[in-house]
């Protein structure tokens, strides 16, 4: 049984949790704000950009190019995004299942964003060529750029013969869903071969197909990170959010807890006094 | 070239729209757009073919009503069909947006370090910001004197 004393001292912690949760809260709910800026910028022009590649791909002469060409697949590269820190609930864990799942009968090669993620696949034995931990958010505009080259790099010397993007889209503040995209060769399910298409492309359709690669890589790297950084805040509010209304409970909890205990130390004192005051008279 | 626009003027007009990481930052209505391509200036009037072209560092030239607006585009690729301009690019500035004194500098910087031997791949790379902080300079200083452009039409 724990004395008066003990509760309180509990309580007084609680507390002090409970205000350094709210302050996290206010942190994640400041930068889910800009975060979400960011993403509803880059959106429009990833959209556009994956339907301009995608059109491509009606071009019989565009599906010979080797980013459209798909190959033999011997290795593949991962980018996989997860967080530096934690605090955000499910966020990390579920994207590194989806990870791992998706890596399964695959030679992977993985760039890892994220400590989190490192220490994960290197617990499993996974094959990381490439860490990146604490990028800064203003360096995720350059950065996502520097990888975009290094990746299409690596998959022109035929190192890698996918690239996979592992990030995690943000549907609302409650839902964010876990994802696998291929990035290259391009993703042309669902495109008919049509030469009819009059669409001309200047100066010519491989040298159109070199500059806009890059530039989709680009934007849909950044917008993968933007959308997992949203993602990542989301939760973390979300999460910040209960872990203070469970604070409160318990706070509550042990508040009633110390008044029952203190009412009733009262009782018995009470009762001792009046029992020994009733001995006293009996003796008179 | 004035009968030209007034022509125009009566006929439909291009749509144009600019499209950054940032999100879709220009929505503009015009008679004429003359953007730098990879291989040279690409001119285009409404019910122009469709065309999807690669761009390099340049000046975009948008002609509405007889005037003529100036905005610093850096790469990016561009969708042309009928009265429809699409532009993608990650860079694309308007004059007032443009920090002059930045543009300067990094022109003199790039012009110093070339003087220097170097490497190709940095000789390179000063190139394009030596071009790209002339082309900054000369879309600002249209702010100020303004029919600079009915020469290059």
């Amino acid at each position: 049984m724990s004395s008066l004393r003990d509760i309180k001292r509990r309580i007084a912690n609680v507390g002090t949790t409970q205000q350094m949760v709210k302050a996290m809260y206010m942190i994640a709910s400041t930068k889910l704000h800009k975060a979400r800026a960011q993403l509803e910028g880059v959106r429009p022009i990833y959209r556009e950009l994956s339907r301009v590649v995608r059109e491509l791909a009606r071009q019989g002469k565009a599906r010979k190019h080797v980013f459209y060409r798909g190959r033999e697949v011997r290795s593949s590269l991962y980018i996989v995004l997860t967080s530096d820190r934690g605090f955000s609930g499910s966020y990390s864990a579920g994207i590194m299942t989806r990870a791992l799942e998706h890596m399964e009968e695959k030679n992977e090669k993985i760039l890892v964003v994220g400590s989190k993620g490192h220490q994960f696949f290197k617990k499993r034995g996974k094959n990381i060529i490439g860490t990146i931990i604490n990028l800064p958010d203003a360096q995720v505009y350059y950065g996502s750029e520097s990888i975009a080259h290094w990746a299409i790099d690596l998959y022109l010397a035929g190192e890698v013969d996918e690239v996979f993007i592992v990030y995690t889209r943000f549907e609302t503040l409650l839902s964010y869903v876990p994802c696998v995209d291929r990035l290259l060769p391009v993703d042309i399910s669902g495109v008919e071969v049509d030469d009819h298409e009059h669409i001309k492309y200047e100066p010519d359709v491989n040298t159109f197909i070199d500059n806009v690669i890059p530039l989709y890589m680009h934007m849909s790297l950044f917008r993968a990170f933007s959308e997992s950084h949203t993602s990542e805040e989301a939760a973390r509010m979300v999460s910040m959010d209960t872990a203070e209304k469970n604070a409160d409970d318990m706070i509550r909890k042990l508040t009633r807890m110390y008044n029952r205990r203190r009412q009733a130390a009262i009782t018995q004192e009470i009762n001792e006094i009046v029992g020994s005051a009733t001995m006293l008279n009996v003796e008179d | 070239m004035a009968a030209e626009q007034n022509n125009a003027v009566n006929k439909q007009k291009l749509t144009l729209n600019i499209t950054t990481p940032r999100g879709l930052k220009f929505v503009e209505q015009a008679d004429m757009i003359i953007m730098r391509c990879t291989d040279g200036d690409l001119g285009v009037l409404p019910g122009h073919a469709p065309v999807s072209a690669v761009l390099g560092d340049g000046i975009l030239r948008i002609f509405n009503d007889g005037s003529v607006k100036k905005l610093a585009v850096f790469g990016g690729i561009v969708e042309i069909n009928n009265t429809t301009v699409n532009l993608f690019s990650t860079i694309a500035q308007r004059p007032e947006e443009i920090d002059r004194e930045r543009a300067e500098a990094d022109f003199r910087r790039a012009e110093e370090t070339l003087i220097e031997q170097l490497e190709e791949q940095d000789i390179r790379r000063l190139r394009v910001l030596m071009h790209r902080a002339l082309v900054r300079l000369e879309v600002s200083s249209h702010a100020e004197e303004a029919g600079y452009g009915s020469d290059s039409g």
